[in-house]
C-alpha cells in the first residue's frame, strides 16, 4: 500500500552536506503497525517527515519515490500534496501537544483542518457531527472544543492531536515519538487509544521512537536503523528473540527489564558522523563481528529468512540473499 | 550507623502558607537517610508533579523546607556555618537532567572542569590541575584527548553527560545527586552511563540519589526505591520488594505501565484503571484524607477521612495505605533509617 523505495535525503549545511537518509526502502501493509527505531541521527524522523514532505528548508530529497497506493507523493504538486496530507497520509508530530495553536480553541482548530479540504460542499451540521464523533472516538468530552490547549493536560492535548490526524479518514498515520512527553501511565492510556482509533479506521501506522519498549507493546514489524540506512527489518517477536544484525543484537542488550538486576550493557563507541561516514558498513567501526570486507563494500538490505530483511556481510552466503542477488543479474 | 545526608520529615509548600488558598504541597512529610558507613543508591521515583525535583532541590540546598529539616553530617543546612556549608558544597554534588544546558556553549568544556578546580583550589599547580581533570574524566569512563579542548556542541549527548559525572568527581563528592542523568540520552549510552555510576558507587564508595521516572532502570541500579505521589510517599523499600512486587495500588499502576522490551509480556497486566487522564485535574484540596483515592480501584470509606499512615508490610518495605493497616505502622524516619542500615 505504502512502498518507500530508495528513499535519499541531505541537508545542507556549511560543513557540507549530511546524508541523513541514505537508501532506504520499506513498504507497509494495510492496517499493520510499523516502527522504525534508531538513536538521535539516525533518520528515522527524517525519513518520517519526508513521506510527508514537511522537511525544513535546508533538507533536500534527492531521489527516490514514496509510492501511496502507486501514486509517487514526491511527484506531487504542492497543491495535491496539501490535499493528500490528513486525507490520506497523517500525522501526530514530535512533541505534538506544543504543536497546537494556543491562540486557538481546539474546536476552531479541528473545523480549519476539515474546511481546508471539504470545499463548501459540506453543511455546518455534517462537519460539527463529524469533530464530535472524532473527539468521542479518542475519549475526549465534546466540551473541550471550547478549550483553549493551555487548559488542558499533556495526555488530553495529545488525544486532541490524534483526533485531528484521523479526522479525514487517512490510510496512513505518522506518529513521531508520541508520547515521549507523557508520564507512563497516561502514556499507556493514550497508546491504547491510538491502537483502538487506528484498528477501527482501518490504517496503517508507522510509530518513530527510540522506545523499545513501546515498540514491543505497539507495532507488529520493526524497521531498525542506523546512520541514514535501515539495517534490519522483520516482525517484532523476531526482532527482540532472534535479532539478526550486530547493531540490533547489542540494542535488544543494551535494554533495561524488571527481570534480573545488571543486565545490561552500553554499545561501545560513538554514533557515525554523517558528514563523513565510514566506508562499507555505517556500523562496521563498532562492530564486534567486524570482519576484512565490512570496511570495503557496503551491505546491501536483503530478505534472508521469510520476512526477515538485514543489511549485513555476516549473511551475505544465505540461500536466500543468493537467489536474490541471481535475480538482480539477470 | 553514621547518617550523612538526612532529610527529617521535610515538607515544602509553593505559594503562601498551609491556609493561603492558592498553595501546593509539594514535598509532603518525606524522610531519607543516606549512611557514610554504608554506600548505596537510592531512588526517588514518581511522575511528574510528584515532588521528587522539588525533594532534588531541597536535599542540595538549594531551596529551605517548608517544615522539618535537612542535615549534612548533623548539622542542619540552614544552620550550618560558613566552613561546614563549603564541606557540604564540595562532598554533595548534582547532575542534571539535559547535559546541554549545563554548559555554557561559547566556551570549551575545558572550563566546566577548571572552575571547580580554582574555586576549591583543588590543585597547587597547573600540571596537578591537569591531572587531576583527567583522572575524573577517565573515572567517568572518558578519554581526556577526546574530550578536551573541544565545545559542547562536538560531543554527543552521552559525552556530555559523562563530562558533568567527571566534574562532580573532581570534588571527591560522598553523595552524587542525579536528577533524571540519562532521559535525554539514547539507549545504548544511557546503559553506558549508568553502568559508569555504580561503578562510582562500588569503586569509590560515592552514595548516590537517583531521581527518576524510570522504573526499569531505577530496578538495574538501585538498593532502596521510595515511590512519590503528590509529594507523598506511597511505597518505599528494596527495589527488589517494591518493583517485583509492588503492593500500593498507585506502584502497581506505575510498574504495569511500563512498556517492557518483551512482546509476549502484555501491557498493562490485570491493573484496572478507574480514571482516565481525560477527566480533570482536581485541585490539590483533599489534605484530609489519601491523595491517590480519587484514582484507586480499591478506594474505601476511611481512605478519605485521614491521610494513611506507612504499614510496615514487609521487614525492608512499607507502604501508604488502609488495604495493608494489618500491619504495624511505622513512621517515615524508622523507615529511612532501616533501610540505611541494612
Amino acid at each position: 500500500m505504502l512502498d518507500v523505495r530508495d528513499l535519499r535525503v541531505s541537508y545542507h549545511t556549511a560543513a557540507g552536506p549530511v546524508r541523513a537518509v541514505n537508501g532506504v526502502s520499506l513498504f507497509l501493509r494495510p492496517g499493520e503497525r510499523l516502527g522504525l527505531v534508531g538513536e538521535s541521527g539516525s533518520g528515522k524522523t527524517t525519513t518520517a517527515l519526508s513521506l510527508m514532505r514537511l522537511l525544513q528548508e535546508s533538507a533536500v530529497i534527492e531521489g527516490g519515490q514514496v509510492l501511496l497506493d502507486g501514486v509517487d507523493l514526491l511527484r506531487l504538486s504542492e497543491e495535491e500534496m496539501r490535499l493528500t496530507r490528513f486525507a490520506d497520509i497523517s500525522l501526530i508530530p514530535q512533541g505534538a501537544m506544543n504543536s497546537l495553536n494556543p491562540m486557538l480553541k481546539v474546536g476552531a482548530q479541528l473545523l480549519d483542518t476539515i474546511r481546508a479540504h471539504w470545499q463548501g460542499a459540506h453543511a455546518r451540521g455534517a462537519i460539527d457531527a463529524r469533530i464530535e464523533e472524532v473527539l468521542q472516538s479518542v475519549e475526549l468530552p465534546a466540551g473541550v472544543m471550547d478549550s483553549y490547549p493551555h487548559e488542558l493536560s499533556g495526555g488530553m492535548k495529545q488525544r486532541v492531536c490524534i483526533a485531528m490526524a484521523i479526522l479525514l479518514n487517512p490510510k496512513v498515520i505518522i506518529a513521531d515519538e508520541p508520547t515521549s512527553a507523557l508520564d507512563v501511565v497516561v502514556q499507556r492510556q493514550v497508546m491504547e487509544t491510538l491502537r483502538r482509533v487506528q484498528e477501527a479506521l482501518g490504517a496503517a501506522v508507522i510509530l518513530v521512537g527510540h522506545d523499545m519498549g513501546l515498540m514491543a507493546q505497539f507495532v507488529d514489524r520493526i524497521g531498525v536503523m542506523y546512520g541514514g540506512k535501515l539495517v534490519e527489518v522483520g516482525p517484532v517477536r523476531g526482532i527482540f528473540k532472534d535479532a539478526l544484525h550486530p547493531y540490533t543484537q547489542l540494542l535488544i542488550k543494551s535494554l533495561p527489564n524488571l527481570k534480573t538486576k545488571e543486565d545490561f550493557r552500553g554499545i561501545p563507541g560513538m554514533t557515525p558522523s554523517l558528514l563523513a561516514p565510514p566506508t562499507g558498513c555505517m556500523f562496521h567501526p563498532r562492530c564486534p563481528q567486524v570482519m576484512p570486507r565490512c570496511s570495503v563494500d557496503v551491505p546491501v538490505l536483503e530478505e534472508v529468512k521469510p520476512d526477515r530483511w538485514v543489511s549485513c556481510h555476516l549473511y551475505d552466503g544465505s540461500p536466500r540473499s543468493a537467489s536474490l542477488r541471481g535475480v538482480h543479474q539477470a | 550507623m553514621k547518617p550523612l545526608l538526612e532529610a527529617q520529615n521535610v515538607t515544602r509548600i509553593f505559594g503562601g502558607g498551609l491556609l493561603h488558598k492558592g498553595h501546593t504541597l509539594a514535598v509532603d512529610g518525606v524522610s531519607l537517610i543516606i549512611n557514610e558507613d554504608k554506600p548505596s543508591i537510592t531512588t526517588i521515583a514518581g511522575e511528574s508533579g510528584s515532588g521528587k525535583t522539588t525533594l532534588a532541590r531541597l536535599l542540595l540546598g538549594l531551596i529551605r523546607p517548608t517544615m522539618g529539616s535537612i542535615l549534612y553530617r548533623g548539622d542542619s543546612l540552614t544552620a550550618m556555618d560558613g566552613r561546614a556549608r563549603k564541606k557540604f558544597r564540595r562532598e554533595v554534588q548534582a547532575v542534571f537532567q539535559d547535559p546541554y544546558e549545563s554548559y555554557n556553549p561559547v566556551y570549551k568544556v575545558d572550563q566546566t572542569l577548571t572552575t571547580p578546580v580554582r574555586k576549591f583550589r583543588l590543585a597547587h599547580s597547573r600540571e596537578e590541575a591537569q591531572k587531576r581533570i583527567e583522572d575524573s574524566l577517565r573515572m567517568a569512563g572518558l578519554r581526556p584527548e577526546e574530550t578536551l579542548g573541544r565545545y559542547p556542541h562536538q560531543l554527543s549527548g552521552g559525552q556530555r553527560q559523562r563530562i558533568m559525572v567527571a566534574r562532580a568527581l573532581l570534588l571527591n563528592p560522598r553523595v552524587i545527586l542525579a536528577d533524571e542523568p540519562v532521559s535525554m540520552v539514547d539507549a545504548s549510552l544511557r546503559a553506558t552511563i549508568l553502568e559508569s555510576l555504580v561503578k562510582l558507587k562500588r569503586e569509590l564508595g560515592i552514595s548516590l540519589i537517583y531521581i527518576t521516572h524510570d522504573l526499569t532502570t531505577a530496578y538495574q541500579v538501585s538498593q532502596n526505591i521510595y515511590i512519590l505521589y503528590r509529594g507523598s510517599v506511597a511505597e518505599v523499600g528494596s527495589v527488589e520488594k517494591v518493583i517485583s512486587d509492588p503492593k500500593h495500588p498507585y506502584t502497581r499502576l506505575l510498574v504495569n505501565s511500563v512498556p517492557l522490551p518483551d512482546p509476549d509480556i502484555r501491557w498493562g497486566g490485570e491493573t484496572e484503571i478507574k480514571t482516565r487522564d481525560s477527566a480533570p485535574v482536581a485541585p490539590q484540596k483533599e489534605l484530609r484524607g489519601c491523595k491517590f483515592a480519587n484514582r484507586c480501584p480499591y478506594v474505601m470509606a476511611e481512605c478519605h477521612q485521614a491521610p494513611p499512615p506507612l504499614y510496615l508490610t514487609d521487614d525492608d518495605r512499607a507502604v501508604a495505605c488502609y488495604l495493608h493497616k494489618d500491619n504495624a505502622p511505622v513512621s517515615g524516619r524508622e523507615m529511612a533509617e532501616s533501610l540505611a542500615r541494612d
